[in-house]
């Protein structure tokens, strides 16, 4: 797996070296709300992904943005309104069926398995691609063996990609929180997603982290085309990686297009000064 | 300076994921393997057949299962004393009416069985998680020990529900029964037992163990990168069941050679087992053996030590004593090392690849 | 065709041709229940208190009451007895929390449920080798409790219920009350429900935990001296009963672990359920369906209602 952007490439370079999209839609958000109980965590939202972009979503604290995530996975339910991705639209779908269908993920919090190695968490990414049964894996010769190699591989590039050969073996409860949220990413990588989810990627990591994740994010939107779908907090960040940008706030959308123009909307500006609500 | 692993470079994925990548790790692990089938049968005696050999090798078996269930998947289990029974229950049903049936195949069949009944037991656990679940495994054991006292069917209609292992024998030699060669049944168990434990490190370094300990970990990640819940909960009790119950079978058969059905009561069955395997380590294969091991051989030393002492104690106050040296020795591993002896034993490697610099 | 009849349609009939005798079946019901109650509370304070699921109470119980009976056996008056044991039990309470809890700040429910089931096999060992294996006898005259039936006439028939039992009930309707109000409305009682959800976060804002801890074991060992006094008066006391203790499972299931209402009223639905079906569809399945009924009850309540019948319902978030 080869870079086009050299290690010492920065961000702005590589920004300036990306294409242009198609206006292929990947998924759409149509309508979606989200009830808890009294809480309404989301209201009528509707918006789209292209293929191939990179589409922050953005807003304050308790927006929703994490909930928009969890229904997108299908952790949970809409309570009105549809998801339509890849062409079929539904409204609720198992979480592992909705990974089996492409979609990968990362987490706030992060969600790594801490009783297991950097390596083997990675290998959990590849799990909807292996399908040996019990039985051969029980006896781990020929089909199994074959199977767990090859993933091993994979898992390997994903792990050069990432630089974290060092860690491979290390339980990643023992990690420090920036290579943990590193490795998660690597974990969605390895599912070879065509839909990224990322939960606030770059939370509590320092300017230099940053830019190895951005780079990381930028190079997998670049490399596999994957499309990416990023909630995070540094507008910088927001403003010059992403192509489009969606705002919530309340459960609501607020604003929707290009980083310039959210920007310098009215709306957006009072919903991050804390001008009062009705 | 004995146990390095410099110059142990490895040049391939293959050769990396070995069972024992380190050399001086499989020597040893071989060595010990040959030592097990030669020394016993040519020096042991009867009474270390019966008080450390068999033990060690059935409940050792039944602790590997319920580690794979509460140890690699998380799913705590107080039902082992059952599904020992069903074990049990079924292989002697199986060898009654098929007397000339080889006995590792009927030992597979009561495995088989025992592991269809796990996967009933499972399927609450979509919707059940954690200690709730420790209660149906809890119905399922009380379930089974007042069914074994009721059928009559189970026990061919012996008056006090009594099983055992009648006489059986492969190649010629005796190897089951009252008749039996204890060196012969030493063997079968230990057959049966090696294969299925390497069985078992095979799935558990797998995408089946990955799947397990991700789902103990985090369920709900698990469930969010594609992990199939229920199968794979279903696929541990099955799977874990079916070696508790081959464990039955051979404690049974094997061992005991004939019990009530007293002998499945859980505070003398799913407890001790489930205490093997928070001593030995949750979450790995030979801690299932080490803490057999541990449970079966101290009651043996406190009852050979105090004598030796000269110290005259009477064997009840002797097994208060046991309560209290369990019960302290499980709250002292949780505390300190809730990985167990196994973990103990990593660290002791991990300073033997130092010796004899400290750091 | 027999079994079917036998457990549909006979039992039934059975309960119509003589509904005295189906109200004595349920009174019986009710009194256990109270008993499994007061086992069961034990259990939720501490779990309510300092989420841990305390194995060991079926084993505090056993040794509250010998402590008892054992002081008091060496001449002392019954109250001071009493007390004695419930000083012993602020006493264990105070052990366990420096030598155990203490050290396991944090850890995972299972791994806490774990350490108390060693300690529960400690308590064993412990207790069998002060207080001997031999069955005791619960002072009953002494503590002033009646053993007398009441004989209640009803519907041309009656019904007899045990003095024992009533009062059983009476007093754990008290310590419901009184626990109740305890932790909705005193500011310890906040504070140990705060201790409950979370121990770091309840260090954090100045609770002191230690303290909490003791106070709430001893707490429980209390309700374990009364479930124990009141359990054995009615048959004898030893250590058999630690396994009562894993009955206390269904009563919480159905009740919600952190609910003190919920306990009383999961208590009396197992301990009339078990009866009823006992009594009435016992025979058909071959007799002794007490052992097993309780557990299958709460298994098929967890199956539509995780949280019990006054538990909190868990949202799980990501």
């Amino acid at each position: 797996m080869n870079k086009t952007v050299s290690q010492d490439a920065t961000v702005e370079q590589a920004i300036a070296g990306r294409p242009d999209h198609t206006a292929d839609i990947l998924l759409s958000v149509d309508n979606v709300s989200l009830n808890f109980g009294g809480v309404k965590a989301l209201q009528d939202v509707s918006f789209n992904i292209r293929r191939g972009e990179i589409r922050a979503i953005i807003g304050p604290n308790g927006a929703g943005k994490s909930s928009m995530l969890n229904v997108i996975n299908g952790f949970y339910h809409p309570s009105e309104g549809m998801i339509t991705y890849k062409g079929e639209a539904r409204s609720d779908m198992r979480p592992d069926i909705v990974a089996r269908s492409g979609i990968a993920r990362t987490f706030q919090n992060i969600a790594l398995f801490s009783g297991m190695s950097t390596l083997d968490n990675i290998m959990t990414g590849r799990n909807t691609m292996m399908n040996r049964n019990f039985l051969w894996q029980a006896l781990h010769l020929g089909p199994a063996k074959e199977e767990e190699l090859a993933h091993r591989a994979k898992a390997e590039e994903v792990i050069d990609f990432l630089e974290i050969q060092a860690i491979r073996k290390v339980p990643v409860g023992r990690l420090p929180y920036g290579l943990q949220k590193r490795v998660e990413l690597g974990r969605a990588l390895a599912a070879e997603p065509e839909l990224l989810l990322l939960d606030e990627p770059m939370a509590g990591m320092n300017a230099e982290e940053k830019e190895d994740m951005c780079r990381f994010i930028l190079d997998v939107n670049d490399e596999f085309g994957t499309t990416i779908a990023l909630i995070e907090h540094d507008m910088s960040v927001v403003m010059d990686i992403s192509d489009r940008v969606v705002v919530l706030d309340y459960g609501v959308k607020i604003a929707d297009g290009s980083p310039d123009k959210v920007r310098s909307n009215q709306t957006v500006i009072d919903a991050y000064l804390g001008v009062s609500h009705d | 300076m004995i146990y390095r692993e410099g110059g142990q470079i490895k040049t391939s994925y293959a050769a990396d994921q070995q069972l024992f990548p380190i050399n001086q790790d499989r020597w040893v692990i071989y060595g010990f393997l040959v030592f097990l089938f030669v020394i016993p049968p040519l020096f042991a005696t009867e009474y270390q057949y019966e008080v450390i050999l068999y033990p060690i090798l059935s409940l050792g078996l039944a602790a590997l299962g319920l580690n794979i269930l509460t140890g690699y998947c998380g799913l705590i289990s107080l039902g082992t004393g059952g599904f020992m029974a069903i074990g049990a229950y079924s292989a002697f049903k199986i060898t009654t009416a098929f007397p000339d049936l080889n006995i590792f195949i009927v030992f597979i069949l009561a495995g088989l069985i025992s592991a269809l009944f796990g996967i009933l037991i499972g399927l609450p656990s979509l919707r059940i998680k954690g200690f709730y679940l420790a209660v149906t495994t809890l119905a399922a054991h009380f379930f089974i020990e007042w069914a074994i006292n009721r059928i009559d069917w189970l026990s061919n209609y012996s008056p006090s529900h009594t099983i055992g292992g009648p006489p059986r024998d492969m190649f010629g030699i005796a190897v089951m029964g009252p008749e039996a060669d204890p060196a012969a049944k030493y063997i079968i168990m230990l057959i049966v037992v090696v294969a299925l434990g390497f069985t078992a490190k095979n799935l558990v370094r797998g995408r089946i163990g990955r799947s397990w300990m991700a789902i103990r970990d985090m369920d709900i990640a698990a469930e969010l990168i594609g992990i199939k819940p229920l199968q794979t909960k279903l696929l541990a009790f099955a799977i874990s069941s079916f070696y508790i119950g081959v464990s039955g079978a051979l404690y049974v058969l094997m061992y005991l050679e004939s019990v009530d059905p007293e002998a499945f009561e859980i505070l003398t069955t799913s407890f001790p087992v489930l205490f093997m395997i928070i001593i030995g380590g949750l979450g790995s294969i030979m801690g299932a053996f080490m803490g057999a091991a541990f449970i079966v051989m101290v009651p043996v030393l406190l009852r050979n030590l105090f004598p030796a002492l000269g110290i005259d104690i009477a064997s009840h106050v002797i097994q208060h004593i046991e309560f209290m040296l369990f019960g302290g020795l499980i709250v002292f591993f949780l505390i300190v090392e809730p990985n167990g002896l196994a973990r103990l034993w990593q660290i002791v490697k991990e300073k033997l690849r130092l010796w004899p610099f400290p750091h | 065709m027999d079994f079917l009849y036998n457990v549909s349609i006979d039992p039934v009939l059975q309960i119509v041709e003589d509904p005295v005798f189906f109200i004595q079946v349920i009174a019986e019901g009710l009194m256990a229940g109270v008993m499994y109650s007061l086992v069961a509370l034990g259990f939720c304070l501490i779990y309510k208190a300092s989420g841990v699921f305390n194995f060991a109470q079926g084993i505090f119980i056993v040794f509250a009451v010998l402590c008892m009976i054992t002081v008091f056996e060496y001449g002392v008056p019954i109250i001071p007895a009493v007390i004695i044991a419930f000083l012993a039990m602020v006493a264990l309470s105070w052990a366990i929390e420096r030598i155990v809890l203490r050290n396991m700040v944090n850890q995972e429910e299972i791994i806490m449920f774990m350490a108390t089931i060693g300690l529960s096999f400690f308590l064993e060992g412990f207790g069998q080798t002060i207080f001997g294996g031999d069955s005791k006898l619960v002072p009953v005259e002494a503590l002033h409790l009646g053993r007398d039936a009441i004989i209640i006439p009803m519907f041309g028939s009656s019904i007899r219920l045990q003095e024992l039992d009533l009062t059983a009930g009476v007093i754990a309707a008290l310590l419901v009350g009184i626990l109740a109000l305890f932790f909705q409305k005193t500011p310890v009682g906040r504070a140990l429900r705060a201790v409950a959800d979370d121990h770091q976060a309840a260090l954090s804002v100045g609770i002191p935990l230690q303290w909490m801890w003791v106070v709430v074991w001893s707490v429980a060992g209390l309700v374990a001296l009364v479930a124990g006094i009141m359990w054995g008066a009615s048959s004898s006391v030893d250590f058999s009963l630690v396994v009562i203790a894993l009955k206390a499972l269904p009563v919480l299931i159905l009740g919600g672990f952190t609910s003190v209402p919920g306990v009383i009223v999961g208590g009396l639905i197992i301990g009339v359920g078990e009866k009823v079906a006992e009594i009435y569809w016992g025979d058909a399945l071959g007799g002794s369906i007490e052992e097993w009924f309780a557990y299958v009850l709460a298994l098929v309540f967890l199956m539509f209602r995780p949280q019990g019948l006054f538990g909190e319902k868990i949202i799980e978030r990501v």
